[in-house]
């Protein structure tokens, strides 16, 4: 039964002021998809060590460059503390990695010891493929923003 | 088994460790951080922030502009 004791939470907007600002944020984020998507798709195609594969680099860079000292979103808060051992399980990991890449710098064999961009550039040459890491660089990018 | 095999076994068994950690960090009340919570960390200092910035557009260069 309501009576006017009943709370009215007066600051949650009616629903149907929330509708039209729920579908404009999905449409922005759609379109925002689909131009990812276009643009990871069209860098998929660039040649490395060409000026166009530098620009499907720089540009994005200096978009996220710009939102994160410009106009940064709303950031999720990071954590106050660390737990250190388990901290130190992603340092050993990482050190690992790259403890494995700059021996194969060193012995500079590639056929005996390649480093992971050996390795990886022939899976990149497939166009789709590009296309999908591309697309994930740029995610990654995002989400360091809103870090 | 040759050297460059095991080089890539090498590669393997890190990149595994890593998405091993990345599960165990995010279960509840894991002791050991996800990765985004870990570079968020990081990235609190304006220098850190601006460090790992960098690293993620290095990647982007190292892998797709050569």
């Amino acid at each position: 039964m309501v009576t006017e004791e009943t709370p009215q939470w007066p600051d949650r907007p009616p629903a149907r002021l929330r509708l039209p600002a729920v579908s404009t944020r999905r449409a922005r984020r759609s379109l925002i998809g689909a131009a990812l998507v276009t643009y990871a798709w069209f860098a998929g195609t660039t040649t490395p060590f060409t000026r166009s594969a530098l620009l499907i680099v720089l540009v994005p860079g200096a978009v996220v460059g710009m939102i994160a000292y410009g106009r940064p979103p709303q950031r999720i808060p990071p954590p106050e503390s660390l737990d250190l051992t388990g901290s130190t399980y992603w340092l050993i990991a990482i050190a690992a990695l790259f403890e494995w890449e700059a021996s194969a710098f060193r012995d500079f064999t590639s056929t005996w010891h390649p480093p992971l961009s050996d390795l990886i550039n022939p899976v990149l040459g497939v166009h789709p493929v590009k296309a999908v890491a591309v697309l994930a660089w740029l995610l990654a990018g995002w989400g360091l923003v809103r870090r | 088994m040759t050297t460059r095999v095991i080089t890539i076994i090498g590669f393997a068994v890190v990149i595994i460790a890593l998405a091993g950690l990345e599960i165990l960090g995010r279960r509840k009340n894991s002791p050991i951080p996800a990765l985004g919570e870990l570079l968020g960390y990081a990235m609190r200092p304006r220098a850190g922030r601006f460090l790992i910035l960098l690293g993620w557009l290095w990647l982007g260069w190292h892998f797709f502009s050569r």
